[in-house]
């Protein structure tokens, strides 16, 4: 076939990761997956066979937390010695620059683990000189660097060569300054808050957003734990309850014929009629250890007996983040998506599936 | 008695879901008549038959989902039909004999990634508040 035809018949890459295992299992992986990824925009809970929001995420949902969004912070504030001592090193701080664009503007992300990624074209990289990588994901030309800055390390302390550089780079050669979505979790220390030392810019806190809606009579796959590939006429595969996942999360019908003109998507077979389900969605910058504490109460959910087989949790990060998972670099190509979900079974077994597009690494 | 503790196994699968998806936005001039669900698909149908044909025509394309108000749908086509789905969508130009545009707004490869996300009022703080931008929790 010649180029061109191939070319009209090319998709761009699509990455799904499916896991399995148990929940209670010493060496299951499910919180350390949870939370290397570090920027969430949208949490999607759903329970089939439950009408109201059951006890045990009650508290969960209830105690989300604040996240703050700061406007016109410049970058060298955040790698000021005050701020790293106040909150990067006492506790697990997440930043991230708030309407920009990863393919096309310059980005800047903080870790927990108190690494500073800034993600810049190729003008900005030579002109604040700093050093850093070409990314991935830029062809033969390369167009846009990652610069990586370890805030926590021995060698950067405020009178080190490392930290007068990177100080003199970001406030005096290239200032570079972006609106900021922030949080801060510190497991209950005292000390100062985001609020007070930013109290001289425009910051803002916010609450998480949270919506909850009953499903009626929702056709729900059928699904096995230990069959992660689905047994013809028992059970489904991983990726055909994906896509009903999507298909519920956006309100797709899922009672078609095959001979419908308008869509012939059905719900995959087997399946069974559940008389509602639950469905809770939180939007909004919605920290890891939030997720963990929800991921436990809905373990928790099956602690009694309950009707449900199954649950989903579902988690979207953003889709111009400049990293997906750890430090892997996160591009959007065309459509920027990087989530994962859950699936916890009523014997804590559960099954994690992860989606990443075209310019992403394969999760950890 | 109860059935034993999943085994741990990981499945990696590189682009083998058989359908990516679209969530588009369909834009008309004012006043304009507002296509329903059969029309807005005779609409998508009639774009791949310009362009490509009626071999483009006969590209299965679902709607899976479409809401009137904001004229916005939810579209799935198998995965080699994307880019002919995409290029039709972007050249046509008329519905009704009246100006119209489709913007793309998200695309996969999976249906919950196109999920769209439920807007987050951060409108008074920031007052221009484009839609569907980046890192945007809109």
């Amino acid at each position: 076939m010649s180029a061109p035809l191939r070319r009209l018949q090319q998709a761009p890459r699509h990455l799904l990761v499916c896991e399995k295992g148990h929940a209670r299992h010493e060496r299951s992986r499910h919180a350390a997956h949870v939370r290397d990824h570090a920027y969430n925009c949208r949490v999607s809970v759903l329970i089939p066979e439950c009408g109201v929001l059951p006890q045990v995420l009650k508290s969960a949902v209830a105690d989300l937390g604040e996240y703050y969004v700061v406007r016109g912070l410049s970058v060298h504030q955040l790698v000021a010695h005050e701020f790293v001592e106040s909150f990067v090193r006492k506790g697990s701080c997440y930043a991230l620059a708030y309407n920009t664009r990863i393919d096309q503007d310059n980005t800047a992300a903080l870790l927990p683990t108190g690494k500073l990624i800034l993600s810049v074209d190729k003008d900005t990289y030579e002109e604040l000189g700093l050093q850093g990588r070409p990314s991935r994901y830029s062809g033969k030309k390369p167009m846009r660097y990652i610069i990586t800055i370890d805030l926590t390390d021995s060698s950067f302390h405020p009178d080190g060569k490392k930290h007068k550089r990177v100080l003199w780079a970001l406030k005096e050669k290239k200032p570079l300054e972006f609106d900021f979505l922030l949080a801060w979790y510190n497991s209950g220390a005292e000390g100062s808050t985001l609020m007070s030392y930013f109290s001289k810019n425009q910051i803002q806190a916010l609450k998480p957003k949270v919506t909850f809606s009953t499903l009626r009579d929702l056709q729900c796959p059928v699904l096995q734990s230990n069959e992660l590939q689905g047994k013809p006429e028992e059970s489904c595969s991983t990726e055909e309850l994906f896509e009903w996942l999507g298909a519920v999360l956006n309100q797709v019908n899922l009672d078609n014929v095959s001979s419908s003109f308008l869509s012939t998507y059905c719900c995959p077979q087997p399946n069974t009629i559940v008389d509602q389900a639950f469905l809770c969605t939180i939007t909004g910058f919605i920290i890891p250890e939030k997720i963990i504490q929800l991921l436990e109460q809905l373990c928790c959910y099956f602690g009694e007996p309950k009707l449900a087989q199954w649950l989903t949790l579902t988690v979207h990060g953003f889709a111009d983040s400049p990293v997906s998972w750890r430090e892997n670099e996160h591009g959007f190509h065309k459509g920027g998506e990087n989530l994962y979900n859950f699936v916890i079974f009523r014997n804590l077994d559960y099954w994690l599936q992860m989606a990443l597009g075209t310019n992403d690494d394969c999760p950890p | 008695m109860a059935p034993p503790a999943a085994a741990y196994e990981r499945r990696v699968l590189v682009s083998a879901a058989q359908h990516c998806y679209l969530r588009v936005r369909l834009e008309l001039p004012d006043g304009a008549a507002r296509p329903g669900a059969p029309q807005l698909k005779q609409l998508v149908v009639a774009a791949l038959r310009e362009l490509h044909g009626e071999v483009g025509a006969a590209l299965p394309v679902d709607v899976l989902a479409y809401e009137e108000k904001s004229l916005c749908a939810v579209l799935r086509v198998i995965s080699g039909g994307l880019v002919k789905l995409w290029s039709a969508l972007t050249l046509q130009g008329f519905y009704q004999n009246r100006r119209c545009a489709f913007r793309v707004l998200q695309v996969g490869g999976g249906l919950p990634s196109i999920t769209a996300v439920l807007c987050v009022c951060l409108a008074p703080f920031f007052p221009f508040l484009p839609f569907l931008v980046s890192n945007d929790l809109t």
